[in-house]
Parts: C-alpha cells; structure tokens; sequence
C-alpha cells in the first residue's frame, strides 16, 4: 500500500509541474468553457421563452436557474472532459519514451494510472470549479437539503470522474492514436449526457447511451443535490448507479491494463507511436 | 497562379493519401450535434414555437433553419480556419518552413491555392451536415441561389482573410492548439451562428460586429430563409467581404515579421 501512496504523490507532483499554471489550463479549463456555456444559453434561450415552455419544463420560468442549470452541466462536462484531455497528454508518455520505463518499475498500474487522473483533474479542474462556486455564491441559486450534500456532490463528481480518467489512460495501452479520444469524447458526450438539455428532451436511445456514461449520473445528482435541494434518500437510486458504474470503471481499467500489458509484451508495442 | 495552383495541387494530393478523418469527423459532429440540439430543444422544450424577442431579434420563426444555417456556417469557417491558418504552423512542424522562405513564391498565391483546395473539401463536407439536417425535416424554405452562391463566396472571403493574421499569430507564438480554439468559441458567442447577436449585451454585440462573419450570416440568412435578392444582402455583402479584406491586407503585413520571429525562435512549433 505504501508502494501505490509512493506512485500517487510523485504522480500528483509530476502533473502539478505539468500542468499548474499553465496557458492552457487557463483557456481550456475556464475562457472556451464559460464562453461555451453563454453560447449555449443563448442558443437555447429562444425556445426556452416560447410560450407554454414552463408546462414542459418549470425550471425555464426564472432565466438565472436556467443558467444555473446548464453552468452545473458546464462544470461537470469540464470535470469530466479534463480527463479526457489528461488521457491525450498520457499519450506522450509514450511519445517521449517514458511509458516503457514505468512499466519496466514494480509500480503498480492501477495506482498509476488512477493517480495521473486524478493528479490531472486536481490541476486542471479547480479553475472552473472555483469560478463555479464564486458565481453560485454571487447569484445565489444554490438550493441545498443540508450541508452534508456539498459533500455526497463533490464526491458524486470526483470518484466517477477519477475512475472515468483510469479507465481513459488503460484504453491508450492498446492504441497509439489518441486523436480519437479528443473526437469521440468532446460533442458526442454533452449530447448524450444531458449537459445541455435536460433528460427527458433527449430520445430514448440517447438516453440509453448516455446512462453508459458516469457523466450524465454525475450530473443528474449534482444538479438534484445543488439546485433541487434533494437529500441523500432522494438521489439513492442515482448514487447507486453511479457507485456501480465507478466500481464496473475501475474493474475494466484493472482488465484493460494486465491484458494491454501482456500485449505490449508479446509485441514491444510501448515503443512504436 | 505559379504557385497557387500547385499549392492546390499539393494539398488535393495529400488529403486523398491521408485525409484527415479525425478533423472531419470532429467538425461534422459539433454541426450534427448543434442541429440536432435545436431540433430537441425545439420541440420538446418550446413545443414548436419560438419565443417573441427571437421572432423580432432573427426576423425569422424558423428556429431550425436559422440554427442550421449557422451550424453549417460555424463548420465551414472552422474547417477553412484549419487549413489556412495552419498551413504555415504546419510547415514549420514538418520542416519545410525555412524551403518555403526561400522559395520564390510570395505569401498571398501560396494561401490562396491552400484555401482553394480548402474550400473544395469544406463545401463538399458542409453538404455532409445539411444532408443529416435535411434527413430530419429541416428545410430551408426560400433560397435565392444567385444571393446564396454571392454570400458564400463573401464568407469565403471573410474567413480566408481571418485566416491570414491568425497564421502569423500562430507562427509568432508557435503555437495552434490555443488560438484555434479561443477563436472558434469566440466567434460562435458573437457573430450570431445559433442565436441573434441582438440578443448579446451591446459591447459583446459591437465585438461581433468587427468580425466579418456576423455580416456574412446576415447576408447568408437572407438568402437562404427569406429569398432576399442579391440587391438586398449587396449591404451585408460589402461589410463582410471588405472587412475580410481588411484582416487580409494586416494578416500580409504581419506575416514578413512573424517569419521572422518563427525562424529566429527555430527548432518545432
């Protein structure tokens, strides 16, 4: 155990060399996100006023909870997306040489590549979440049960996130191409996973792919724990689901990553890029 | 034409070797997704209606015709973006920066024949996006297709001379990956792709107003939605290509200085 604490801090050192500070930590993880989330208000402002629109959806009757809603979605999508992000940079460990000479150490995979998650989500995500709590604090749209709910959402956001980033960083054991990450995770993973639209807008078959995603969970109890001052018993199902998906996460990655091991052995693929 | 023509060339061969299935497949999915948003949104949330101050800002109760106009507009000048601004960025990182210096073939022919080449995949991978749209009951009712073909040629205009500046500030500071980006969400804010600009508080609105695509919109709106003649856009149309122009002729005059900060800084971009 004290072998894998060893692997997380120099981890959480390298990636805070890495990353803390830099430009485009900035750009990427507070200007394009707070910039995206205006267009997308604006964008579905026009419908979200149409007459009759509150029926369908009461939270559209105030335009500031609306905001808020799709800020939750804008500040768990950039949680989520900046794993997608770390998982490209992982890559160039490979580039660079380095990916073989880690798995030529005793250290433990698993604890490696959970810890080059969640070392990148620390140094990536505190920007837009600090914005995030500074602009609820300001507008004053938090709705919350009780104090503990902070805690059950903070955790609803990070332990999924963290599993989705190991389970991101094993997949790149079989693939040198990490260009695929960056297209199939950005757009098609706010459509399916409600970051923009509440669920029951989405088709079913949407619906169906999104629950694949711990995101779409992930978000559904941060905005129910935030915004709808929901307690624990309420999101129950929710916590569940996402505790199962985290688990199924964590279990693959443990899969992915003896088998993309043995594979590299077999072909000395840990070199070739 | 020495030089452009064989730029076009060069780069029509290069995209049939390896075309860039990541980029296309990328740009395809936000317009596709962009679309198909404003198709839920549309009816499961407005119920198929439009709210006033949209009828009044658009001119239009098309909701889903304005949105895709502007998904297919985002797309084309994103992809153009692409090609031309890091056309040179690109050359640096393969190498052949310095070869094209030495070269005597100027700046402007050699971006012209890229964005030539550009255009010709662009429009062919915007009809990608209108055929998904069209497939789920969009229609775009009016085209006047002499002010539609005027409109696109004036955004073409706009987004290569936009091109232009953004190339030397991308071999300046060797660097694409930022100033692509701040770029595309900047101007999907301001210039009026999925929503009004009169929605925009007026700072943001006079932003979008020194871009030359929020001009182009207009003009390309008009003529796809209302069937305006191309008497009517010619307005839109001056702002848009002469402000291209304009990025145009500062893009040139950066480009000799950031050369040469490009070379002196050496080594990959």
């Amino acid at each position: 155990m004290s072998a894998a604490w060893r692997v997380v801090v120099a981890e959480a050192f390298k990636q805070h060399r890495r990353i803390f500070g830099t430009k485009l930590v900035v750009f990427s993880m507070l200007v394009w996100p707070v910039l995206t989330l205006a267009t997308a208000y604006y964008t579905i402002l026009p419908v979200t006023a149409a007459p009759g629109a509150a029926a369908r959806w009461p939270l559209v009757a105030d335009p500031q909870r609306l905001a808020a809603f799709l800020a939750a979605g804008a500040l768990a999508y950039t949680f989520f997306f900046s794993l997608v992000q770390s998982a490209w940079h992982f890559s160039f460990e490979r580039v660079s040489g380095t990916l073989e000479a880690i798995f030529l150490t005793p250290a433990s995979r698993l604890a490696l590549v959970i810890a080059n998650g969640s070392g990148a989500l620390v140094q990536n995500a505190w920007l837009f979440g600090a914005f995030a709590v500074a602009a609820a604090t300001a507008t004053g749209t938090l709705h919350v049960a009780h104090p503990g709910m902070y805690l059950v959402a903070l955790a609803a956001l990070l332990v999924p996130a963290i599993a989705w980033g190991a389970f991101l960083n094993s997949l790149l054991m079989f693939s040198r191409d990490s260009a695929f990450l960056y297209t199939l995770l950005d757009d098609p993973l706010w459509f399916v996973a409600g970051v923009r639209l509440p669920l029951f807008a989405l088709p079913l078959w949407v619906k169906a792919i999104g629950l694949a995603f711990p995101l779409t969970t992930s978000l559904a109890i941060l905005r129910g724990a935030l915004l709808d001052a929901r307690d624990a018993s309420d999101l129950g199902g929710e916590l569940a689901l996402l505790a199962a998906l985290s688990v199924v996460l964590l279990a693959l990655t443990a899969v992915t990553l003896r088998i993309g091991e043995r594979h590299a052995q077999k072909t000395g693929s840990l070199q070739l890029f | 034409m020495p030089t452009a023509l064989p730029t076009m060339r060069r780069n029509w061969l290069v995209t049939l070797r390896a075309y860039p299935w990541t980029y296309f497949i990328g740009t395809v999915a936000t317009g596709v997704l962009t679309v198909g948003l404003a198709y839920l949104a549309f009816h499961a949330i407005g119920g198929g209606q439009v709210s006033a101050g949209f009828l009044a800002d658009g001119g239009t109760g098309d909701y889903l015709g304005y949105v895709t106009v502007g998904a297919a507009a985002l797309m084309f000048a994103t992809r153009m973006v692409l090609w031309v601004a890091k056309a040179q960025i690109t050359e640096q990182r393969e190498g052949t920066l310095e070869s094209q210096l030495l070269a005597p073939a100027r700046r402007l022919p050699y971006l012209v024949g890229v964005g030539l080449q550009a255009f010709t995949t662009t429009v062919a991978e915007v009809a990608v996006m209108l055929a998904f749209a069209i497939a789920i009951g969009v229609r775009l009712p009016a085209p006047d297709p002499l002010a539609l073909l005027c409109a696109i040629a004036a955004v073409g205009v706009a987004v290569f001379g936009l091109s232009v500046p953004l190339s030397a500030i991308m071999i300046t500071v060797g660097e694409a990956h930022i100033t692509q980006n701040t770029l595309f969400v900047g101007m999907a804010l301001l210039c009026g792709f999925t929503f009004p600009p009169a929605m925009l508080p007026d700072p943001l609105r006079w932003l979008g107003e020194a871009l030359p695509l929020t001009s182009g919109l207009r003009a390309l709106r008009d003529a796809a939605l209302h069937h305006a003649p191309v008497g009517a856009v010619l307005p839109d149309l001056l702002i848009c290509a002469g402000l291209g122009a304009v990025y145009l002729a500062a893009g040139l005059r950066l480009l000799g200085p950031a050369e040469r900060i490009a070379v002196q800084r050496g080594g990959a971009a």
